[in-house]
């Protein structure tokens, strides 16, 4: 076990390093720079302020002084906000991303399997037919219309919530938990509800049922079990995509997060805050993949066995 | 303390409103909120170089001079200045009894200490421009270049607390406006030596001397500005509180202003602003900014470098349709292209601008054959824009007149901002959707921009010009500065360098619970001077 986890820890690290150094190289060919020339700036000044950020390094040098920051958690100062390190952004805006996020994957999770579930069971009766709509919409319709939507009627229409930022407490959170979780949703309900029915009919399930167990213990011990692998195996990477913030939600709903710092520091070539949110989005992926891995493998035994 | 009580209070009053559905927009509070597009780029006074973030700024500092809400230069932290008689010193004279938000007393040398920290290479500020381009102020280009770091050479001093003195190279009638809270706010030395530039945007340690103070600050969400009970006018400072909310997203800002949690917009989306008219004629709020849109022709590249060629191309494009009926962003089409807005300067336009559209037409087609091109030999042109909705739909237009009047193939390249202005020095273009924004509500920002003449980018070799603007520079007084800048304009215009397109505005919704917001062309539109009913 230990060893399974130090290898996978290993690969996650040659990885990000990988990461690190492809971004590094592959961001640096974008036309425009941080500090590209806008105004009658004299070439001295320009060339201070591309000093002062180390610029007019060549590229690998920069890049070993990157490595070298990094080495001691050091992400470097934003170019764009110049009054913050990318460490400073990041804190403070991973926690709203995180909130937003959590509530989200809990919410997806939740929903999607009990709808699922009652899609598998009732097949091809009302119920399911009713689960399937909500999973073909929730995938089909994108954020950017759906969110706008949710304003409009919740926000403008009805009054109940604040239309976008994040001043009024658990109040800013329930549409942006709403609109990030229904995707989702979808995707849990369909995977759930396909896995089960094959599940139902394994024979380890029809052996539990000839064993004279239950229909409810059937289904929480042995079926359960198996038709959550899949979904399991999609939160996983799925998780740290939404934790990670979502940059049209936090669009949409003004959300102060850390998706939104992405757009921007691509748009405005930081390179150190594009360097640092890829780092951080990499590093979850791998981090949460490896606790599906193990959580799968608690799951199932073949896989436990199997290698 | 009461910044947080005041949050308690309007969370429940937030969520009291939504009990009681009674979604009445803009119930009466005492917080004032505005949106400011993009996030800040930085709250430190000396390197923050961002328009947007110049309003809270200009919020929580005041410099020699302020501007009313029409832009008017009145005094600030000064309460007088004379100017000597060549027009090149000005002596500036403090209020008494001035006071840091902390107490501490504010003193000239503050001022001569922003300037120089701004100056310092080691602070890494484009501002420094204001300083050593701008105006000439003594010394401030060698400062700026790292030639000396004695504050002995430099033009701005302070003989004693109570006056600040500018020593410019030449005479300068705009130097007032550069005399605010954006260029030069003072700088509180005992809290930039204890805490460096961090200490501006903590609400714990900052000092400032405007009519407020940062009491919170949230990246990608929001500053949060408090009273300054130490400022000197603050009797008529009206509303306790400014909240400056980053409103990104613009279509998400109007529904924000529409569910009342944003008083006054940063923008308006430009698929709405008809139907916003109709509907709130008193809320949309559309005066004309110092941004001017113009396009360049590369005059490096043959085609180009046949002065026929390019007037054919400006008088082929209907400015009237293109903004109207085409950008629909209410910008103001124009035929000249420094000082538009501003009412002193009694500027030139292109010759062909009393013609009719189908006379300028006419004539175009006319040059454009003479130029060599027909329907055989059409020209091909590439147009680097920005990619951004309006930018995208001008070029769009422009090309598809062109076509319609010269049979020109033109193809609009749209670019990332960092690329578009890369790629204006690269000279990758054909033509260059070009953008410029003033340093202050005159027609010189506009002029000097293009001096010299022969600088990289516009490659246009122009003695006659440089000349020209060397005698406007010389004048000390306005209107006969403005009459020797409108001769430069002139020379300028008739070269066709480039057509210039449109002024565009700046577009707010307004509340009707915020009172006194007034056009301000340079756009200061300082919270002290508005009220919150």
């Amino acid at each position: 076990m230990l060893r399974f986890i130090g290898k996978r820890l290993w690969d996650g690290g040659l990885t990000l390093a990988a990461l690190v150094t492809l971004t590094f190289f592959v961001m640096r060919l974008a036309p425009g720079g941080p500090f590209s020339r806008s105004r009658k700036i004299s070439p001295e000044v320009l060339a201070n302020i591309q000093a002062a950020f180390h610029l007019d390094e060549p590229v690998w040098k920069q890049f070993a002084r990157y490595v070298w920051g990094l080495l001691h958690l050091d992400l470097g100062p934003s170019t764009r906000f110049r009054d913050y390190s990318v460490s400073d952004l990041i804190l403070s805006g991973l926690p709203y991303s995180l909130t937003i996020g959590f509530w989200a994957v809990v919410v997806a999770s939740l929903v999607g399997v009990s709808l699922g579930i009652i899609g598998a069971l009732r097949r091809n009766q009302p119920a399911d037919y009713l689960a399937g709509l909500i999973g073909v919409v929730g995938i089909a319709v994108p954020i950017f219309v759906i969110g706008p939507l949710c304003q409009l009627v919740f926000g403008l229409k009805l009054g109940w919530l604040p239309v976008g930022g994040s001043g009024q407490g658990w109040r800013s959170l329930v549409l942006p938990v709403l609109v990030l979780s229904l995707p989702n949703i979808a995707y849990i309900s369909r995977l759930t509800r396909s896995s089960m029915i094959e599940t139902l009919r394994e024979n380890y399930v029809r052996t539990a049922r000839a064993k004279g167990l239950g229909g409810g213990r059937v289904l929480r011990v042995h079926v359960l079990r198996g038709a959550l692998l899949p979904v399991v195996a999609y939160l996983g990477p799925a998780t740290a995509a939404i934790i990670t913030g979502s940059i049209l939600i936090e669009t949409v709903f003004a959300v102060p997060g850390i998706g939104r710092h992405f757009v921007d520091a691509a748009l405005n070539r930081d390179y150190p805050l594009v360097m640092g949110i890829t780092l951080l989005y990499g590093a979850l992926l791998i981090f949460f993949n490896i606790g599906t891995d193990l959580l799968r493998g608690w799951m199932d035994p073949r896989l436990r066995h199997g290698r | 303390m009461i910044g947080k009580a005041s949050r308690i209070a309007r969370w429940l009053a937030g969520a009291a409103t939504a009990l009681a559905l009674a979604a009445g927009p803009g119930m009466a509070d005492d917080v004032l909120d505005r949106g400011v597009g993009s996030e800040w780029a930085s709250l430190d006074p000396q390197v923050n170089f961002d328009a947007a973030a110049g309003w809270i700024q200009s919020d929580a500092y005041e410099g020699l001079v302020t501007y009313n809400s029409k832009g008017e230069v009145i005094p600030g932290a000064a309460e007088s200045w004379e100017m000597s008689d060549d027009g090149k010193t000005y002596t500036f004279h403090l209020r008494e009894g001035l006071k840091w938000s902390n107490g501490d007393p504010l003193v000239a040398q503050d001022f001569v200490n922003s300037a120089l920290r701004t100056l310092n290479p080691e602070t890494a500020s484009e501002k420094g421009y204001y300083f050593y381009s701008v105006i000439q102020v003594k010394g401030a280009k060698a400062l700026a270049d790292g030639e000396t770091k004695d504050p002995a050479t430099f033009g701005i001093t302070a003989p004693d607390p109570m006056t600040v003195v500018v020593e410019m190279l030449n005479p300068a009638p705009h130097m007032l406006d550069l005399m605010g809270a954006f260029q030069l706010a003072p700088l509180h030395s005992p809290s930039f030596a204890a805490n460096g530039a961090a200490g501006f945007i903590d609400p714990a340690k900052v000092v400032s001397n405007g009519a407020y103070v940062i009491k919170e600050v949230v990246p990608q969400s929001h500053v949060l500005l408090e009273r300054n009970p130490n400022y000197w006018d603050a009797a008529n400072v009206h509303i306790p509180f400014v909240k400056y909310h980053v409103t990104e997203d613009v279509a998400t800002e109007l529904k924000r202003f529409r569910a009342g949690e944003i008083d006054i917009t940063y923008d308006i989306p430009l698929n709405q602003i008809e139907a916003l008219k109709a509907e709130m004629p008193d809320q949309v709020h559309i005066s004309p900014s110092t941004e001017v849109v113009y396009y360049d022709f590369n005059l490096t590249k043959e085609p180009f470098k046949n002065p026929d060629l390019r007037r054919a191309l400006s008088l082929a494009i209907d400015r009237e349709v293109l903004e109207g009926k085409i950008v629909k962003g209410e910008a103001i089409p124009t035929f000249s292209f420094a000082g538009g807005f501003d009412p002193t300067y009694a500027g030139p336009q292109i010759a062909e601008a009393s013609m009719t559209q189908a006379e300028r037409e006419a004539l175009a087609k006319e040059l454009y054959a003479k130029a060599g091109y027909g329907p055989d030999n059409p020209l091909k042109i590439n147009i680097v824009s920005i990619s951004s909705e309006d930018a995208i739909r001008r070029a769009q237009g422009v090309a598809l007149m062109w076509k319609k009047v010269l049979g020109v193939q033109a193809v609009n390249d749209a670019q990332e901002r960092k690329a578009w202005l890369d790629s204006f020095y690269a000279g990758t273009w054909d033509v260059f959707a070009d953008d410029l924004v003033g340093d202050f509500a005159g027609a010189e920002t506009f002029l000097a921009y293009l001096r010299p003449s022969a600088d990289a980018g516009y490659n246009w070799v122009k003695p006659e010009y440089d000349a020209a603007m060397d005698k406007a520079a010389q004048m000390p007084d306005k209107a006969s500065r403005n009459a020797a800048l409108a001769e430069a304009e002139k020379l300028l215009l008739d070269d066709y360098i480039f057509a210039p397109l449109a002024i565009i505005p700046t577009r707010h919704l307004i509340s009707p619970q915020v009172k006194g917001f007034e056009s301000s062309v340079a756009g200061y539109n300082n919270s002290q001077f508005l009220t919150l009913e």
